[in-house]
Parts: structure tokens; sequence; C-alpha cells
């Protein structure tokens, strides 16, 4: 049954899989134990607790990083830990946290509530670094006194994390879009991609239902795993080609002009749909498709007090941590900024901003509060050029 | 429900969860003097321009927060703790610090007013309930993986909370419940 779960799960990742809050003894942890939070995203929450059974951990489940969260349970092995389970509507951590779903709040709530606090004497947590985009830690630590630390990206680097006394080397702090995320993702996206397909063609013209199905499926493997290496226009290119295989599979199966106009029409909703960067947050786009692509990242030096919390948290290490007597962040990398935000949310000094090539600037309260929509946007409030962020 | 909570005016009324406002209207139009905790700064917003728009002329507490942190509010500073479909959104753990968190914030002879989805009597009448909310369920779950769940013993989970359950009432089909309970002598 188990399997059968995990299957349609990944299937099925774009809908919520959400499972119970609350606090899971991984071993045999004492009140020393390391306590990690994560969220209540069902699929990961289970490859965990199944790949710790046999150790000692707590683990307070709030919101997890979805790709890698099968990670977490090779991850964890051999360590005494709890692991705090807090409410993320069943979504993963980097689109829970981007999303609204998984804040500030949520976690506040977790660590209160769930009785981790009865069953440990220190108050320190670790939380999925992806979280930094929802989840403020000088704010948990205001509303309820923990003390939250921002871990690695994937859970596979747990151990070495906790090993090093929470020091993150680059590539811990870093996102990644291997070989296997881009199998999962395009399963994920291929599988309903394909129901659909069949559905609409088995309403026209029947015969092309499952060779069109197994083009959406094909579809999604390629979008995943060379649309960014196509040149530019790469959507344009993709959907133009996606579009031609489905005329030719409906020609081939003796498909009339009707069939051939509605294979048409699927094969350019179903590019536009692949193509579409959903959260604004992929490592394949970088961004989302409207006015906050134009964003760039801003750092004001003056309000910096290198703190380095925007250095902890970018997923793609545009910060550089500068050797000489200024010892003020540099953001070095700004080209690989994926407008997630999370520097903005954390920096506890207001230093960095989103800013636009007119000088528009949204203030970072704003960032805080308003988060992105399915669609990658957000409500915003900006200020003219020269107004304080 | 702002009757129960508010039965002269003056009282002093803790509303944990407002949403956009609606039962914070009849709590003030009754003379509550009312502290109100909502973690949606959106909804905040909606309940206060709605409050706004009536001019009641009482000033009411605002606080952007969890339910969660009524804990930091003063002990036995409430004549009655307000909560409207808030309970069905909580995980059982988070339900029961909730309420014990909220009967340690009555003064003596306060109650807890709560109004919730309830799983109807018998079971035969809850299974069809479940069967009819299905589709409900599924676009809540599907779109956000919404987590309202009817409550199966509200009353009992008051008790647990060290209050002393004194009516309850029900409608829609016994699906919506109201119950009253005061804190223990």
């Amino acid at each position: 049954m188990s399997s059968v779960r995990d299957a349609l799960q990944m299937a099925f990742r774009l809908v919520p899989w959400p499972t119970e809050t609350g606090v899971r003894a991984i071993g045999n942890p004492d009140e020393w134990s390391p306590v990690l939070v994560t969220g209540n995203y069902d699929l990961s929450v289970r490859r965990v607790v199944a790949a710790l059974e046999g150790l000692d951990a707590w683990l307070v489940v709030a919101a997890l990083e979805g790709l890698d969260a099968w990670l977490v349970v090779a991850a964890l092995e051999g360590l005494d830990a709890w692991l705090v389970v807090a409410p993320s509507s069943g979504i993963n951590v980097w689109c829970a946290a981007s999303g609204g779903h998984f804040g500030t709040s949520q976690v506040v709530t977790a660590l209160k509530t769930s009785g981790i606090a009865e069953r440990v004497r220190h108050r320190r947590a670790i939380l999925p670094q992806l979280a930094a985009t929802g989840v403020r830690a000088r704010d948990v630590m205001r509303r309820c006194g923990w003390r939250t630390r921002f871990g690695p990206v994937r859970a596979e680097d747990l151990p070495a994390y906790l090993d090093a006394d929470g020091k993150k080397t680059d590539a811990m702090r870093c996102v990644s879009f291997d070989a296997r995320e881009r199998l999962e993702m395009a399963v994920m996206s291929g599988v309903p991609a394909a129901l659909l397909a069949a559905g609409l063609a088995a309403l026209v013209h029947p015969p092309f239902a499952l060779p069109l199905a197994g083009l959406a499926l094909i579809a999604a493997i390629a979008c995943y795993g060379v649309y960014d290496r196509l040149p530019q226009p790469r959507r344009a290119l993709f959907t133009a080609g996606l579009a031609a295989s489905a005329l030719a599979i409906t020609a081939f199966s003796g498909g009339g002009t009707a069939a051939l106009l509605t294979a048409a029409s699927a094969a350019v909703l179903l590019g536009a749909g692949l193509t579409f960067d959903y959260s604004g947050s992929t490592p394949i786009e970088g961004g989302s498709h409207f006015e906050e692509r134009a964003w760039h990242v801003v750092l004001d030096k003056e309000r910096c007090e290198s703190l380095y919390t925007c250095w902890e948290v970018c997923p793609e290490a545009c910060f550089e941590k500068p050797t000489g007597e200024d010892r003020r962040i540099e953001l070095a990398r700004e080209d690989r900024c994926v407008r997630c935000g999370a520097c903005i949310v954390q920096c506890a000094l207001d230093a960095l901003a989103f800013q636009n090539d007119a000088g528009d600037r949204v203030p970072p309260a704003t960032i805080r509060r308003y988060k992105l929509n399915l669609l990658g946007q957000r409500k915003i409030e900006r200020t003219s050029p020269g107004a304080p962020a | 429900m702002a009757l129960a909570a508010v039965p002269a005016p003056g009282a002093r009324v803790l509303e944990i969860g407002c949403g956009s406002g609606a039962v914070t209207e009849r709590l003030v139009e009754r003379g509550a003097q009312l502290t109100v905790v909502e973690q949606n700064p959106e909804m905040l917003r909606a309940a206060q321009t709605r409050l706004a728009a009536k001019d009641s002329g009482t000033a009411v507490e605002w606080l952007e927060q969890t339910a969660s942190e009524v804990d930091a509010l003063g002990h036995a500073a409430f004549d009655a703790v307000v909560l409207s479909l808030v309970l069905s959104e909580m995980s059982a753990s988070e339900r029961s610090f909730v309420l014990r968190e909220s009967a340690q914030r009555l003064a003596p002879h306060g109650r807890v007013v709560a109004a919730d989805e309830v799983l109807p009597i018998p079971r035969i009448h809850a299974g069809l309930f479940r069967l009819l909310r299905a589709p409900q369920a599924l676009a809540g779950w599907l779109l956000v993986g919404s987590v309202s769940r009817p409550l199966a013993d509200l009353p009992g989970e008051l008790e647990r909370a060290g209050l002393d359950p004194r009516s309850e009432e029900r409608w829609l089909a016994g699906s919506l419940a109201l119950c009253v309970a005061e804190i223990r002598p």
C-alpha cells in the first residue's frame, strides 16, 4: 500500500497531501537532542519516519522542501532528534513558504502547541533553509522564545550540518536541479498533462488519446530535461515542436480537420502550461511572468552591519563575504537571483529590497507580508525612487 | 453567539479568529469591550474596515497574532472568550492548547462561547453529513489542502480544558453547534 501511495503522491504532487502535525520522536531522543521542524507534507514525513526507523530523534513536522523531501530519510540516519510537524497545508516547504502557507505563525504555533517545549530543555530549532522566504527567524524568537536557524537546503546534508555545529558549506546552501529532481518534476507535471490530453482527445478522436497522452509525458520529460538548454526564444521553439509532433501523430492516426485543430490547440496549451514558471522560483526560468520579473535585489550598504543572514539563506549563492577590511556583504552574483525574496525577508536591518529599472522600490515589509500566488504574482506597494525602503 | 457572550453591555470579550468580522460586528453592537486576535492580516484588515464603516464609537483592540499566542494576554482578563468557526481549522494539540489558555484568561464566572462545525449524532447522520460535505472538502483539499474538520466532541474538549460545558445548541441538521462553557468555580 505504501508504494502505491508513494506513486500516487509522486504523480499528483500538484495537489496538497497534508498529514498530522505535532512532534515525532525519532529513535530515543532526550531533552538535549536536536529539534528539526518540517511541514505537514505527507510524502516527506512518511519517508522521513520510515527512513529513521530504529534511530533516535525528535521530528517537529512543519514544512519540508518538496523536491528533496525523500532525502531526509537517508539524511537523518544514525541521529537522535525530534521532528516537529507544523501545518503547511500539505504543500512542500519552498512553495508553502513562498505562497504564505508556511510562515512565522505556523512555526510559532507548532513550537508552542506541539508539546516539544516540555520534552527538551533547550529552545533551539532547525528549519529547512527554503522556509526562509516565509518564516522570519527573529520574529519566531520574539513571539515564542525559540531560537531558530536555517539548516541546509537538502535533508541529506543534515548530518554533516549538525556535525559542523550548524556551519553550512556553499553546496549545503544552494539549490540544485539534478537529473533526479528534473525527473520528479517531469512526472509531477507530465501525469496530469497526459490525463488531460487523453481526456480531451477521447472526446474528439479516441484513437489518438493514447498517443497524445504519451506525447504529453515525453513533452514533460523534454521540458524538464532540455528546455533550459534550448536557445531563445525557447518557449516558442518548444511549443512549435510540440505542436508539430501532435499534428504528425494525429495525421498518422487518421484524424480529420477537427482532430488536427484540436491536437494543435492542445499542444499549444500543453507547451504553454509546461513551460510556465508557476511559482516564480524554479531554477528553469528564475522568476514569474508578471512585472516581478523585472525586479532585482538592491543592497543598501549604508544599512548593512555584516550580519550575513542574506548569505546564509540565499539558495543561489548570490552573496559573498568580503575578505578585505570592509566586512559588509557583497551582492556579487545578482545575475543568479531567482527573486525568492528570502534575503529581504530575513535582513534585520532592511538593507535589501526589490527594485525595478525605473527605480520603484518594494518595501521589505511588503515582501514579508504578501506572498506569491500560484502564478508567481505578488501584491505590492511600491515607493518612489529615493524613498526609504 | 453575541447574546451568549455579552450578557450585559461592557463585558470584556476576547474573540479568537475574527475572519471578516461578522461576529465582531454583533459583539460590538451589543456593547462588548472587545479584543480581537486574528493571524491573517488581510482578514484583520477586512474586519477593521467593516467595523470602521459602522462607526460604533467603541474602541476595539486588534491583535495580529495566532491563537496560540493568547497566553501572552492577561490572566482573568475577560468575561468571555469567543471562538467562531476557528477550532475546526486547528490540529487537536492546537485546540487543546488554545482552549486551556482561553480558560486561563477568564475572570471568575467567565465563559467560553464556541460555535463550529460538528459531526451530527447519531453515526449514520454523521456518515451522511461527511458524504454531503465531500465536494466542498475535496475542493478545499485540491486548492489549498484545507484542513477544516468537523469536531467530534466539542463539549468534551471544553471539559478537558478545565471548563464546565453548560449548554449545546445545534442547527443545520446537527452539523453546527454553539457551546457555552463556564469556568469551574
